[in-house]
Order: structure tokens, then C-alpha cells, then sequence
């Protein structure tokens, strides 16, 4: 319940900014407009494989709406900051865990934006584009839990850049840095399979495939369920690391203000 | 005040601004190599798929390289010394602003200097990449070495009308308050459309691009001349002309913008 209340809340904070929310849509609107573009131009000239001009524009809208809930989470889950105001103190003292807090908050966020911001973008794609939806119901919904994967996936990932603060100041670098990754591994403007070889295997040892590519190659139907395999063993893998991360936290707690 | 001692002055502020800036040099060395390296991944995105298809609507990877560095150097020369410009929201939601209108001398001259920005990770990615992308288009006969100078004109006109699309969409913030969610649009996602050639987009949209929000005179029409001989040598001129006359519009609004100004500070 408190939980619940705490993503409720977060959700409901975000509502008194719809108005300029809608204005950053069309702004993100743009950006997937014109990587669209970019593959009509090279389309143009070659074939895109099993895609093919209209494929990849379907791949692009997708990508770039999966963003607001896969991709732009809060900036740390707002760790950094509470570290410098001193507020990671009192936040580690509440009888409540401090992953499973944030994360609540964070669901919240990603609720939000996956309503204002993820759904209207899809539509507008729909309709410049001429977007076809998937027919079968187990494509949606095995699209959904990639995708309810790819949010935690990045949830942890947000919470582990979050508490290196505790030891850097910039940690903010981090989270560029996780952004860069994310366009060159997560196969949000190019699919994996057209990576240099060597990249393509980096990129299927890393958990970035997963936030996008995996997600978006089931929902335009390329791919059965059977990566999400891939997304279940990488949530795995991440709870532990942030738990683990969460007792050395409690242990040794410094902060930058107060 | 003669010019003389308002560039004096200027010169002073900027100085101030470096030495604090400079008080955490690690921090400032693993900034610029880390956004050097970000930087780097976005225009890598663009070559892995260069390198896969060739050229994009007969543009070839180095052209697109030089559209990539131009824009990132000319938004660089900007940003350094009109970054708070582009950060005119903080000052106009924290009422800051009332305090730069009380000291004797113009606004914008207050504003620059308070904090002067040393980009030295972009300078090193668009660097690199222009380097880069001259060398391969000197190497297969396409250009000659006239094209380095008449580049860093275009830099600096680049510059100076990306100041100019900056100013104005602050400027608009004396009504707005809020100005982040438009800036995304009229600076970010303006000059990642033109890191690409206009050819790839609608015309409406290039046509936007090339008037309303001119990015296009940035990078790509002094391309069309400089790497591919289209048009002709009055492109540079025509720059030029750009560049002047929308600095002089958006000093203009500006200054009538600050009629309009409304504390909304303590």
C-alpha cells in the first residue's frame, strides 16, 4: 500500500506539468521524425533487409517512444541530489528499503510518462506515418512485459549510477554515459544485427539490448518471446547488485551538505 | 562608457569566471575527456550506419562528418560565451535578473561573463571529426586546403546565428517565465536536424530550418558550396548577411523583451 501511494503521489506530481510536457512531446516528436527521415533517405538508395523503408520507420517510432520509460528516468532516481542536500541521511533512517522506495517512486514516473508522453507520441507516428498495429493479442502483450522489464532494467541501472554520488561528485558523468551507451548498444537508431560484428557481441553481453532492441523487435513481430528470457536473467542480476550496493550504502553514508 | 573600457570590463568579468571555474581542475580535465567521448558515440550512431549503407541521399561519411563537427563547434563558440543565455530561465524563475538590472551597465553584457563556460571535450570531438573529415576529403582531390580558413568563418557566423536563435527563444521567456521545453525544440532538436543533410527532410520542414529557425545557414548551405561546388562563392557573403541580420533582430526583441520583464523573485 505505501507503495502504491508512493507511485500515486509521483504520478500525480507530474500531472501539474502536462502543459509543458505536451511541448516537450512535440520536441521529442521531432527528434523520432527525423531519424525516420534519415532511414527513408538510406532507403532510398539500398534495401534494409527484413524490414525494409517502412520497417524501419516502424522501428524508429517505436524506439523513440519506449524512450520515456525505458530511457529518460529520473537522473539517478534523484540519489545524487539528496546526497548533496543531505537528505540520503533521513532517506536511509525510514523504516522502508531505500531500492524498493525509490523504485516505487520511480514506477510512478515511469507510469506518467508512459501515458503523457510514451502513448501520444506513438499515436502522432501513427498517423504521419501510417503506422500498422500488431494483429495478435500475445504480441502485445509479450511487448508489454519486455517492455515492463526494459523499466526496471533501467530503474537498477539509475539506482546504481544514483549511489556511486556517495563517492563521486560526478556521478552526473555516469549518466551521460549511460545515455551514449544506450544509443550505440540498445539499438535504438540501428538494430544490433547491423553493428560491426565485434560491437553486436559486446552489445548481447551488456543488458542495453534489452531495453530497446528486444522490446521493439517482438512488438513489430520479428521475434517470438523467448528473449525475454534474456530480460528475466539480467532483473535478476541487477536486484542483486542493488541490494548488494544497498549494505555497503547503510554502512558508510556521506554527504555533501545539509 | 566608450567601447574601449566596456571590453575592458568584459575582459575583467570573463577572467573572474575562469579563475573560479578553474578552482577544481580535476573535475574540469574528466568533464572534457568524458564529454569528449559522449559526444564521440552520438556521431558514431550516424557512422555505423554510414559504414554499413555508404552514403546517405549521396552524401558520403566524411561530408556528414564535416556537417556534425561545423554544427558542434559552432554550437561550442556559442555556448561558451553565451551560455547563460541559453540558462535565462534560472535567472528569470529565481528573480536573479533584478540583480544584473541594478549594476550600470547593459544586461547582456551582466549576464555573458557570470559564467563563462570552457568547453575543451566538445572543442576536442568537433576538432578531431573536422580534422578527420577535411583530411579524407583533401586526400580524394574533393576539396582543397582554401576550404580550412572559409571554415573557420563559417564556425564563427555558425556561431553567431546559433547566439542569435538562442537569444531570441530566451527572449521570449520574459513573457513565458518557462523557456526549457521550447529550447528543446528551436536549439536541440533544430541543430540535430541540421547535423544531417536538409535534403533528407520534407520541404516544409527544410524550409523552417532554412527561415524560421535558420540552422541550415549554420552548416549545410556553406557546405553545398565549400565540399560539393554547388551554388556559388556568394554563399559565404550570404552567411554573412544571415548571421548580421539575425543577431540584429534578436538584440532587438531582446531589448524590447526586457520592457515587458516582470519580477517573479523575492
Amino acid at each position: 500500500m505505501l507503495y502504491f501511494t508512493l507511485a500515486s503521489k509521483a504520478y500525480s506530481r507530474n500531472l501539474q506539468y502536462r502543459g509543458a510536457h505536451m511541448v516537450h512531446n512535440l520536441a521529442s516528436a521531432m527528434f523520432g521524425y527525423m531519424y525516420a527521415c534519415l532511414w527513408i533517405g538510406i532507403g532510398a538508395d539500398h534495401s534494409l533487409g527484413e524490414y525494409g523503408t517502412q520497417g524501419m520507420v516502424s522501428y524508429i517510432a517505436f524506439t523513440q517512444s519506449s524512450l520515456w520509460i525505458s530511457g529518460f528516468l529520473t537522473n539517478g532516481l534523484g540519489i545524487p541530489l539528496t546526497v548533496r542536500t543531505g537528505q540520503i541521511a533521513l532517506d536511509l533512517m525510514r523504516p522502508v528499503h531505500l531500492f524498493t522506495h525509490l523504485m516505487a517512486r520511480e514506477w510512478g514516473q515511469i507510469s506518467y510518462q508512459f501515458v503523457y508522453k510514451s502513448i501520444p507520441i506513438y499515436l502522432l507516428f501513427s498517423i504521419v506515418f501510417s503506422l500498422q498495429w500488431p494483429s495478435e493479442a500475445s504480441t502485445l502483450l509479450f511487448a508489454a512485459i519486455g517492455l515492463a522489464g526494459a523499466s526496471y532494467l533501467s530503474i537498477c541501472m539509475n539506482y546504481i549510477i544514483g549511489a556511486t554520488a556517495m563517492w563521486t561528485t560526478e556521478s552526473s558523468w555516469l549518466h551521460w554515459g549511460n545515455h551514449a551507451m544506450m544509443n550505440l548498444l540498445a539499438g535504438f537508431f540501428i538494430p544490433l544485427e547491423w553493428l560491426p560484428d565485434w560491437l553486436e557481441r559486446i552489445a548481447w553481453l551488456s543488458p542495453y539490448p534489452f531495453l530497446l532492441y528486444v522490446p521493439t523487435r517482438i512488438y513489430l513481430g520479428y521475434e517470438n518471446g523467448s528473449l525475454l528470457w534474456g530480460t528475466l536473467i539480467w532483473c535478476v542480476l541487477m536486484t542483486f547488485v542493488c541490494l548488494a550496493i544497498t549494505q555497503v550504502l547503510r554502512r558508510k553514508v556521506e554527504v555533501q551538505g545539509g | 562608457m566608450k567601447t574601449t573600457s566596456w571590453l575592458t570590463l568584459y575582459k575583467m568579468l570573463i577572467r573572474t569566471s575562469i579563475r573560479s571555474r578553474m578552482q577544481y581542475k580535476f573535475n574540469f580535465v574528466m568533464a572534457s575527456v568524458l564529454a569528449a567521448l559522449i559526444q564521440i558515440s552520438e556521431f558514431l550512431m550516424v557512422a555505423l550506419v554510414l559504414h554499413k549503407f555508404g552514403a546517405i541521399k549521396g552524401w558520403s561519411l566524411h561530408e556528414i562528418g564535416y556537417l556534425f563537427a561545423i554544427m558542434t563547434l559552432s554550437k561550442t563558440l556559442y555556448r561558451t560565451f553565451g551560455n547563460e543565455v541559453h540558462h535565462l530561465e534560472k535567472y528569470l524563475v529565481g528573480g536573479e535578473l533584478d540583480q544584473l538590472l541594478t549594476r550600470p551597465m547593459p544586461v547582456l553584457l551582466a549576464l555573458l561573463p557570470q559564467n563563462f563556460r570552457i568547453m575543451a571535450g566538445e572543442v576536442l570531438q568537433g576538432g578531431f571529426i573536422l580534422c578527420w573529415s577535411l583530411a579524407g576529403m583533401m586526400h580524394s582531390g574533393q576539396i582543397g586546403w582554401t576550404v580550412i580558413p572559409f571554415s573557420l568563418l563559417v564556425i564563427l557566423t555558425g556561431a553567431i546565428i546559433l547566439f542569435s536563435i538562442g537569444l531570441a527563444t530566451a527572449t521570449l521567456g520574459f513573457w513565458t517565465t518557462r523557456i526549457e521545453e521550447l529550447q528543446t525544440i528551436t536549439e536541440d532538436a533544430a541543430r540535430t536536424a541540421a547535423q544531417y543533410p536538409l535534403t533528407l527532410y520534407p520541404k516544409w520542414m527544410s524550409g523552417i530550418l532554412l527561415t524560421v529557425i535558420p540552422v541550415g545557414f549554420v552548416n549545410y548551405v556553406p557546405s553545398l558550396y565549400l565540399l560539393r561546388g554547388e551554388l556559388g562563392a556568394w554563399v559565404l557573403g550570404a552567411i554573412i548577411v544571415v548571421a548580421v541580420l539575425s543577431l540584429a533582430a534578436s538584440l532587438r526583441f531582446w531589448k524590447f523583451g526586457l520592457t515587458k520583464y516582470q519580477s517573479t523573485g523575492s
